[in-house]
């Protein structure tokens, strides 16, 4: 993608889109902010979905997804499927409950049920893994974005993506800007939809509704090309397809970032329904990312280009191809560019400050310095920013995966870990502090076991996938967390009676 | 310690109390909903393209877009709403009733509304 010409109108548009944020942002000024960067205003259970959706709409959805559907045709699903379906456990298995206890991040939530120090700075360093992990991904996104509109290379442009991003928080922090949410996710779905009605309407499919016209260049391609986007699992096995969906599933209920959204909402029936609204905006999304993928395809076909010539690059930006080979207006790329920055920026920029307001909070003053002042705390946080800003870069520059495959480990890391101890924590009262702790630590093996130990032992990796490993390692996770926490002494009674009492509402009959 | 009656063997499998009964009742019905539709789908699909190959696969469609691609791409993520809205719908329900049962030894309850 990379022709050494400066994207003017696109650089534009994506300029004044932020100029807009941060200036919809200062005139708010209503100033909620918390401790970890969870902030903004609600105005009902709509407006609580709308933030629920552009908290979740990160480079993974926006970007990642179309590029999956563009390489590997229907396993592009699992990612739809897994992602929309984790909601349903999360609303039923968890969000309830979780809200009674009262704790505000996942560090808190297991340092308080399993009244443990240990388990507490465990999961903590969990959530700054997956943060890590997750801003890679947006990183990513940010880079290839970059490396477009200023016509630049890959390498370079992760470290300038990198720059704009921590100037981006450092600026609107000292700004106090707000987060408009309800605005971002306008711009989002308006930014995504509106490419893809004008491209079907160019191709003379049923453009309204675009999430169903694409049907027609599915159709083209096999019957013209000979290639099967509709075979479903023709190169993916049945295993493979659920693993991925259910590791996603068990990953959405268990992002810490995703969890914390519960308690910013002031009522819990509006909390539940947020959830539906979010759930819906997400969907219109998922609904029409898979065009972009089929329709990059037939252009290609059409084109006489041969399929998946430029790597895994050109698949994760296949969104701005599919417009720029449909011939769609300059200003028209510009907007989906614009829609992938914002999703990438603010993703990256709320991930990174709770990753450092969770190391200021849960590690500094436990393990590093005891006697540390709210100062001290306060620049740890800033420190740790950096930190975490470079070692993200670092990473960015030689990726594993695709972005949504990025994103993916950062769900099984999730799912094989914080998932277990907090299903199992709200569920079952016997478990303890030993018990959650083994299990995190499994979890972490499990996760990165297809790393250490991928190329000596092959059944390792087609159990655990890199993407999928939560599949087989979550239910894995809970049996070492049972047996484990039979094997050692009972929580105190004071917690379990919380749990019994305060969580699920159980009195003596 | 007090090994004191429900609280110490209470779990997902072993609900008490009338409300965690109810409430579990509902999530154990959303989850089954939930997983039959992941699954079946999937193995629908699977079965369709390995018995009767491609082209029942190709004519299949539902407003343009091939069967499966439906079920799974448009159709799942809108149960997934579904399957929300309904586990609300008895949230709700239930959260009223619960308020009024423990109101009522203080105000009685609006007359006409049910237990």
């Amino acid at each position: 993608m990379t022709d050494g010409i400066v994207q003017l109108v696109p650089l534009t548009i994506v300029a004044s889109m932020f100029a807009l944020f941060i200036f919809s942002g200062l005139r708010k000024r209503t100033r909620q902010s918390s401790e970890y960067g969870f902030n903004g205003s609600y105005t009902g259970r709509v407006g609580i979905g709308a933030g629920i959706a552009s908290n979740w709409m990160s480079a993974g959805s926006f970007l990642g997804l179309a590029g999956v559907f563009y390489v590997k045709g229907y396993f592009g699903m699992a990612y739809v499927v897994g992602w929309t379906g984790g909601y349903v456990l999360l609303l039923v298995l968890m969000a309830t409950q979780i809200r009674r206890f009262g704790k505000f991040t996942a560090p808190d939530f297991v340092g308080f049920r399993y009244e443990s120090d240990t388990a507490r700075t465990l999961a903590a360093l969990i959530s700054i893994i997956i943060t890590i992990i997750y801003c890679v991904a947006q990183f990513r996104g940010i880079a290839l974005l970059v490396s477009w509109l200023f016509g630049i290379a890959y390498l370079p442009a992760v470290i300038v993506g990198a720059s704009l991003a921590v100037s981006f928080v450092v600026v609107s922090g000292m700004l106090g800007v707000v987060r408009n949410q309800k605005l971002q996710y306008f711009v989002l779905i308006i930014t995504f939809i509106l490419p893809l009605m004008l491209l079907t309407r160019k191709l003379g499919y049923f453009w309204i509704l675009p999430q169903f016209g694409y049907g027609a260049a599915i159709g083209e391609l096999q019957q013209q090309f000979g290639f099967n986007c509709s075979e479903p699992f023709a190169n993916t096995s049945l295993f493979e397809w659920f693993a991925l969906c259910f590791t996603l599933m068990f990953g959405t209920a268990g992002l810490p970032h995703v969890l914390s959204r519960f308690y910013v909402v002031p009522g819990m029936r509006d909390a539940r329904w947020g959830v539906v609204w979010g759930l819906f905006f997400i969907a219109l999304i998922y609904w029409s990312a898979p065009a972009y993928g089929v329709l990059t395809r037939l252009f290609e076909a059409r084109n006489g280009m041969r399929l998946y010539a430029g790597g895994a690059d050109a698949a994760d930006m296949v969104v701005l191809t599919a417009a720029s080979l449909g011939g769609l207006p300059t200003w028209a790329i510009g907007l989906l560019a614009a829609g992938g920055m914002s999703a990438a920026f603010s993703t990256a920029a709320g991930l990174l400050m709770t990753g450092s307001a969770s190391f200021s909070y849960d590690i500094y003053p436990r393990l590093i310095n005891p006697k540390a002042t709210e100062r001290d705390k306060s620049y740890a946080a800033k420190g740790f920013f950096l930190l975490l800003a470079a070692v993200v870069m670092v990473l960015t520059l030689q990726p594993w995966g695709m972005i949504a495959e990025i994103a993916a480990l950062a769900f099984a890391v999730a799912g094989n870990t914080i998932f277990p101890a907090f299903l199992l924590g709200i569920w079952w009262p016997r478990a303890n502090a030993a018990g959650a702790i083994c299990g995190m630590l499994t979890g972490l093996v499990i996760s990165f076991a297809p790393f250490i130990a991928g190329d000596s032992l092959p059944l390792v990796s087609q159990l655990f996938p890199l993407t999928s490993s939560a599949f087989i390692g979550a239910p894995l996770v809970m049996i070492v967390m049972i047996v484990t926490s039979l094997l050692t002494t009972p929580p105190s009674a004071a917690i379990r009676l919380f749990v019994s009492r305060d969580v699920h509402d159980c009195h003596e009959e | 310690m007090k090994e004191t009656s429900p609280h110490n063997n209470l779990s997902f499998f072993r609900p008490r109390g009338k409300t965690m009964r109810g409430e579990v009742r509902v999530i154990k019905l959303i989850l089954l909903g939930w997983l039959a539709a992941i699954v079946g789908f999937q193995l629908f699909a699977y079965f369709l393209e390995a018995s009767y190959s491609i082209i029942l696969l190709e004519n299949l469609t539902f407003f343009n877009l091939p069967l499966q691609f439906w079920l799974t791409g448009q159709f799942l993520p809108l149960w997934f709403i579904i399957l929300c809205v309904l586990f609300n719908i008895w949230m709700d329900r239930h959260a009223k009733q619960s308020t009024e049962g423990s109101l009522r030894f203080r105000i009685k309850p609006v007359s006409g509304e049910d237990e």
